[in-house]
Formats: structure tokens, C-alpha cells, sequence
């Protein structure tokens, strides 16, 4: 790997593990054993290192969101769970730059390109999350109306876009296993009431699932 | 009357949506702005399937780029799928699956112990008899010791003959 790519690397794993906020660009050359002035050689600052660590991570994201928009995901009733399987690699998706969401209202005070990036990604997550319901109430998986089916998209975004803010700030030291799966159950807890029986298997399996999670976890 | 009022709810709600998806057509925009601070690679992807009815319409084009953002969404909704099978609860369907698998499985083993049992009979009693015999005695253990004594007598000799031993007490 390139020092430049290495440096990205063990930032984002440092922003990741001890917060943005916490993290200096002496703790990142240390980390990776290089002198604070290779990596000035690289990057100008910690500001260039996040602003390019968000623009891979909206480049990542604007491609998966746009799976759903572009054709359905599940192109007949027997694909359905297609959708659910798609919300985990989402949520994993932006785990992997979780740091984003754990300090959300300071990064996007301090940069306001990162500010119009994050505007532009909550609606791609709007128009996946709509396109996504589109074709379940298409396919007869769900009933709802109009309305309800706009009230649902932008509910399921505003829960996919703070959960990992939310979840830290109810439980410490979780695992990201927990964190995604419970992410994932409270978007289908918000889809379950428009489901037909067939489907609320699905959901079914899914609680017990985060059951057996917890027991483990302890 | 009640007529009335659902005409008005409908236009009102047309409204609302319309909004909401003015709301999301507006990233188009912003996307487009945004294109030269982004890698060409993500270009502003085609959009709206049936988002933005009211105006906008996107030149639908074709890109290797977006082909391949789908094949890896594809990709790791499967890889999604298998994981959660494996920690899917056991189904109805399954377990009628495994009773069906248990019954059948059952009515082959009821049949080929009859037919041993139908076997021996025709056989008669010779070896059972044998067996009788050798059953409450020690004999068969002292059978065993004795053949190990003779195991150990025979590396023994092996040794005393040297080389070649390691292999044959390994073995023991």
C-alpha cells in the first residue's frame, strides 16, 4: 500500500476507534511509525485527511444507494428479503466510517463541503429508501398509502442516519454485530406494520436473531 | 360532500409529495455542481425510476460504472443472505423437512434389521452359540495381552537387532 493510502487507512481506523476530535495528526504518524513530516508531505493537515476520507466515503455510498433507484432489487415477491439484506450493507457501509455519525453536528460545522456532501447523501438515502418501498407496495408486500409511503421513507432515513449516534449514546461497548443487526430491526420494525403475514416471518426471525445476540454478547 | 373533502385531501397530498420530491430531485443539482470535485468514476448516476415524475427527465445512459456499483451491491446482499441463514432459527418447513428425512431414514433401518434378523434365523444357531461361549469368559482379554507381549517381545528384538525401531514402538 502507498504511504498515502496507508495514511488514509489508520486515520479512519483512528477516527473510528478513539474519535475524530481525540485524534492529531501526531497520533496518526505515530501510529504509523512515520515522521510527522512525511506526512505533511502527503497531507496539509488533519482538515485534507477527513475531506478526502469523506469523499471516498460518499463516493462508496452514492453507488450503493443507487442499486434500489436505478432497478428494483427484488425483481419478483420471491426476492423480497433482497431489501432487508440490502439495509445490512448499508448500515455496514457506514459503520466503516462511523466516525462521521459519532461527531456528526461538529464535522459538518467545521466543513461546509462536507456539510452540502452529507445534504446530498440524506436525499440519495430518501430516494433509495422511497424507490425501495416503491416496489414492495408494487409487489402487494406492503399496503400503504401515498402519504404513509413518503412518511415511511423519510423515517426509516432518519433512522439509518443517526442510529449509530443514538445506539452510543443508550449502550457502551456494544459490537458492531449487535449495533448493525439492531439498526437493521428497527428499520423493519418500522416497515412490519404495512407487512402481510408472509413477510413478518422474515421479521420474526430477525428478533430472534438479536435475542440470541444479546444472550451471547451477554 | 365526503367527495369533496377527498378531492382536497388528494390535492393537498399531492402536494406534499410533490415536495418531498422536489426535495430529493434537488441532489441531482447538487450533484452536478459537485462533478468536479469528484472522481470521474461517479459521475451523477442515472436516477429516478419513478422518483421525479414532475419534471426533470434524466437522459437515461448507460454507465460501466454504475454497472459495476450494481454487480457489488449484488455481490454483498448475497454475502448478507448466506451469513443470515446461518443464523436464521430453524423454520416450520425446515424441521417438516428433517421429520420427513427421520421417518424415511427410520422405515430403511426397520427394514434391513428384519431382514438381518431373517437372515440368522435361516441360519440357524451355530455362531450364536459361539459367541455365548466366549462372552462371560476373560479369554478374549487375555487373547489381547497376550498378543501385545508378543508386540513388545517382537521391538524388543528389533532394537537388539538396532536401527529401524522408532517407527515400530510409535506404533504401539
Amino acid at each position: 500500500m502507498r504511504t498515502r493510502d496507508r495514511i488514509l487507512h489508520t486515520s479512519l481506523a483512528l477516527f473510528n476507534e478513539a474519535g475524530e476530535a481525540d485524534t492529531t495528526t501526531l497520533d496518526i504518524a505515530n501510529e504509523l511509525g512515520i515522521s510527522p513530516g512525511n506526512l505533511y508531505y502527503h497531507f496539509k493537515g488533519k482538515d485534507q485527511i477527513i475531506t478526502e476520507l469523506f469523499q471516498q466515503y460518499e463516493q462508496a455510498m452514492i453507488h450503493t444507494l443507487t442499486a434500489p433507484i436505478e432497478r428494483p432489487l427484488s425483481p419478483d415477491r420471491g426476492s423480497v428479503e433482497d431489501n432487508w439484506y440490502y439495509l445490512y450493507v448499508v448500515m455496514e457501509e457506514m459503520h466503516q466510517y462511523r466516525f462521521l455519525y459519532h461527531n456528526l453536528d461538529n464535522i459538518l460545522q467545521r466543513y461546509p463541503d462536507i456539510r452540502r456532501g452529507f445534504k446530498r447523501l440524506i436525499q440519495f438515502k430518501r430516494a433509495a429508501l422511497y424507490a425501495i418501498c416503491q416496489t414492495l407496495l408494487q409487489q402487494d408486500v406492503i399496503d400503504a398509502k401515498d402519504q404513509q409511503l413518503l412518511g415511511l421513507a423519510d423515517n426509516m432515513t432518519l433512522n439509518l442516519t443517526f442510529w449509530f449516534s443514538y445506539e452510543a449514546l443508550l449502550h457502551d461497548n456494544r459490537t458492531p454485530q449487535v449495533t448493525i443487526h439492531q439498526g437493521v430491526l428497527q428499520l423493519l420494525t418500522m416497515v412490519a406494520p404495512y407487512l402481510g403475514d408472509a413477510e413478518l416471518s422474515f421479521y420474526r426471525d430477525c428478533e430472534t436473531i438479536y435475542v440470541n445476540m444479546l444472550a451471547d454478547t451477554g | 360532500m365526503s367527495d369533496e373533502k377527498n378531492k382536497v385531501t388528494d390535492k393537498a397530498s399531492e402536494i406534499a409529495k410533490n415536495i418531498w420530491l422536489a426535495g430529493v430531485g434537488a441532489y441531482g443539482k447538487a450533484v452536478e455542481e459537485a462533478q468536479g470535485r469528484l472522481e470521474k468514476a461517479m459521475e451523477p448516476p442515472k436516477l429516478f425510476r419513478d422518483l421525479v415524475k414532475a419534471g426533470t427527465a434524466l437522459e437515461e445512459e448507460a454507465r460501466e460504472s454504475t454497472i459495476a456499483a450494481r454487480h457489488s451491491v449484488e455481490e454483498r446482499i448475497n454475502r448478507v443472505r448466506e451469513n443470515f441463514h446461518n443464523q436464521r432459527p430453524a423454520r416450520i418447513e425446515d424441521l417438516l423437512a428433517l421429520h420427513k428425512k427421520v421417518d424415511q431414514l427410520t422405515r430403511k433401518v426397520d427394514q434391513l434389521s428384519k431382514a438381518l434378523t431373517d437372515q440368522g434365523k435361516s441360519r440357524a444357531s451355530p455362531p450364536r452359540k459361539r459367541a455365548q461361549k466366549t462372552a462371560p469368559g476373560t479369554t478374549p482379554a487375555r487373547g489381547k495381552i497376550a498378543k501385545r507381549k508378543i508386540a513388545v517381545a517382537k521391538t524388543a528384538r528389533k532394537n537388539k537387532s538396532g536401527g529401524k525401531s522408532s517407527s515400530a514402538t510409535s506404533k504401539r
